[in-house]
């Protein structure tokens, strides 16, 4: 599939040195890194070298390491390199590997362990009195709506018959912009709202929430680098570095604009635009909310992907964290039954243009639609970049409670087993061939160093497809392996 | 040196390779290299226009479903 979700990982690795030793001047942002980016192992390494007064031979983090985990120590080791955590000499004759934190890293990782530094990048707490009407309910209410606007606006630009979206004007005109320059939606004539949306839309709106700010950030991020030569006055790195630091701040407290510097000043409406704060009149006050207080943490964000689109029925996932949580209890709307027909007791226009993507929709009513699951309107949606799972766990998180109930009585699956094995059969129909962008590695000078790339490739979890017998292999992506060839043109 | 050559790697059936390879012959402007019976490796550019012209020639094959009718 070509659908392309836009991940800050992507986003990272793309990033010079330069730019991460900026971001590592940071407590937040290293601690933020090395919370949410890094897999465990590569947490207990570089826990292992914080403190470590001298680099360490690399020979001896092998020590650390069972026999069978090599695979896991080499994606470790390639992930914290590709983020500038550590350094790795280059192996030379005399002088064997070490390894060692990079400084910036380093030292701001310690701050951020130990506390002390006058370097506010924890945020300022506001001192003046606040408002107590703004508590936690409320700033989930308000991020709730603000989110649920531009998801609306990306629905809605399917054309469903919803119009209107139910929820007043929609988002700010800054935030259409960076849909339509994300290409999540896109400028059209033959539909009523003048744009619509793209396959990249949907995979979009089935993100989880939190990979949807992420998505909507790093647009926002690339469009500041893009005019940066007009000087819009934000810088990207600044930028990133105060998104991590936001996500450091505690829920339902007020922090103080004043202690920020004039250029993310700047940022404040962009980022209460997206919900990400909220600012009350006429005060020096913001208050993050949990869409920024959840960015790098790997809990549950807001709401699962599938209650994203019936937070308007009041759909809440039993998580409690979720925003959804404060509304009414959870409360299934969709019956699907054994001949594929699909009846939603809903007047969400949000739901029913998301049921309208995989099903065929054929009467409205107040309160309910009724529709039909065919091949074609499964065809349809897998054609967008839907899947066949993304399809199923939707209908079966928000099946009504009766058919849990009859199910729960019967002993049997919530949904029918028909139809999940139909909706799979005909996502398989689809998928003629699975595609995977990459590179192609192809005359070697010898046996031995294909023998060696492809293991390399292959230890990095970047080998796709290998024949040993025509000594061609197929990888993902191709970097590590042109520095592992000329580290070894070097060593010869 | 050995060479890196950007394309995309595709996995399919034999039945829908030999279509694939079939179509390449008409121009030769598909196939970047032919690996083995489920693998190609195609140019970047013309995925998109491959899966549309897979797409016309399998509707030859496919009979639409007759519509059913919500009578009730």
């Amino acid at each position: 599939m070509s659908a392309q979700s836009y991940q800050l990982s992507d986003y990272l690795e793309k990033l010079p040195g330069t730019t991460f030793r900026k971001l590592y001047q940071q407590p937040s942002t290293a601690f933020a890194i090395f919370r949410r980016m890094l897999p465990p192992l590569a947490k207990i390494f570089v826990q292992g070298l914080l403190y470590m007064p001298a680099p360490l031979l690399l020979s001896q983090l092998d020590i650390w390491v069972k026999p069978e985990g090599k695979m896991s120590r080499d994606r470790a080791l390639v992930i914290l390199r590709s983020l500038h955590i550590i350094n790795i000499t280059p192996p030379g004759k005399d002088k064997p590997q070490e390894i060692h934190l990079t400084t910036n890293f380093k030292n701001s990782l310690r701050l951020a362990l130990e506390g002390g530094g006058a370097h506010h990048s924890f945020g300022v707490p506001s001192t003046l009195a606040i408002d107590p009407t703004i508590d936690i309910a409320f700033l989930d209410r308000y991020a709730r709506k603000k989110w649920e606007d531009i998801l609306h606006y990306v629905v809605n630009s399917v054309g469903g018959e919803g119009s209107s979206g139910g929820s007043g004007a929609g988002p700010k005109a800054s935030v259409k912009d960076l849909l339509l320059a994300g290409r999540l939606v896109e400028r059209r004539g033959d539909t009523k709202t003048g744009i619509a949306i793209t396959q990249a839309g949907f995979t979009f709106l089935l993100q989880e929430a939190n990979a949807q700010v992420w998505t909507l950030l790093l647009l926002w991020l690339e469009a500041v680098d893009r005019s940066s030569a007009n000087n819009s006055g934000l810088d990207s790195i600044d930028m990133l570095s105060f998104l991590f630091m936001l996500a450091s701040l505690e829920l339902g407290r007020a922090y103080d604009t004043s202690a920020l510097t004039e250029s993310r000043r700047n940022m404040l409406p962009s980022l209460v635009d997206f919900g990400l704060i909220y600012i009350p009149r006429d005060t020096r006050q913001y208050f993050p909310t949990r869409l920024a207080t959840t960015l790098t943490s790997s809990a549950s964000a807001l709401r699962s992907v599938s209650s994203g689109f019936a937070a308007a029925t009041a759909d809440a996932s039993a998580d409690v964290t979720s925003i959804g949580a404060t509304e009414s209890p959870a409360k299934g709307s969709v019956i699907v039954e054994t001949n594929y027909r699909l009846y939603a007791y809903t007047s969400s226009p949000l739901q029913i243009a998301v049921l309208a993507l995989f099903a065929t929709l054929t009467m409205r009513f107040p309160g309910m639609v009724t529709g039909r699951l065919t091949r074609d309107s499964i065809r349809r949606a897998i054609s967008y970049g839907i899947t066949a799972d993304q399809i199923i766990s939707y209908l079966a998180a928000h099946a009504h409670e009766q058919m849990a109930r009859a199910a729960a009585a019967a002993g049997r699956p919530v949904l029918p087993p028909t139809v999940v094995d139909q909706i799979r059969l005909w996502q398989l129909e689809n998928e003629r061939m699975r595609t995977t962008a990459g590179f192609l590695f192809k005359d070697f000078d010898s046996v031995e160093e294909y023998v060696a790339l492809s293991s390399y490739a292959e230890e990095i979890g970047v080998l796709e497809w290998k024949s040993d017998k025509k000594g061609l292999f197929f990888v993902s992506k191709y970097e590590q392996i042109r520095d592992y060839l000329k580290s070894r043109k070097s060593a010869k | 040196m050995p060479r890196a050559i950007r394309g995309v790697l595709i996995e399919c059936e034999p039945a829908i390779k030999s279509i694939i390879v079939h179509l390449n012959s008409e121009h030769n402007d598909i196939i970047i290299e032919d690996l083995d019976e489920s693998h190609l490796v195609v140019k970047e550019n013309m995925v998109h226009l491959l899966k549309q012209k897979l797409e016309d020639r399998l509707k030859e094959t496919y009979r639409p479903e007759e519509p059913l009718v919500d009578s009730e």
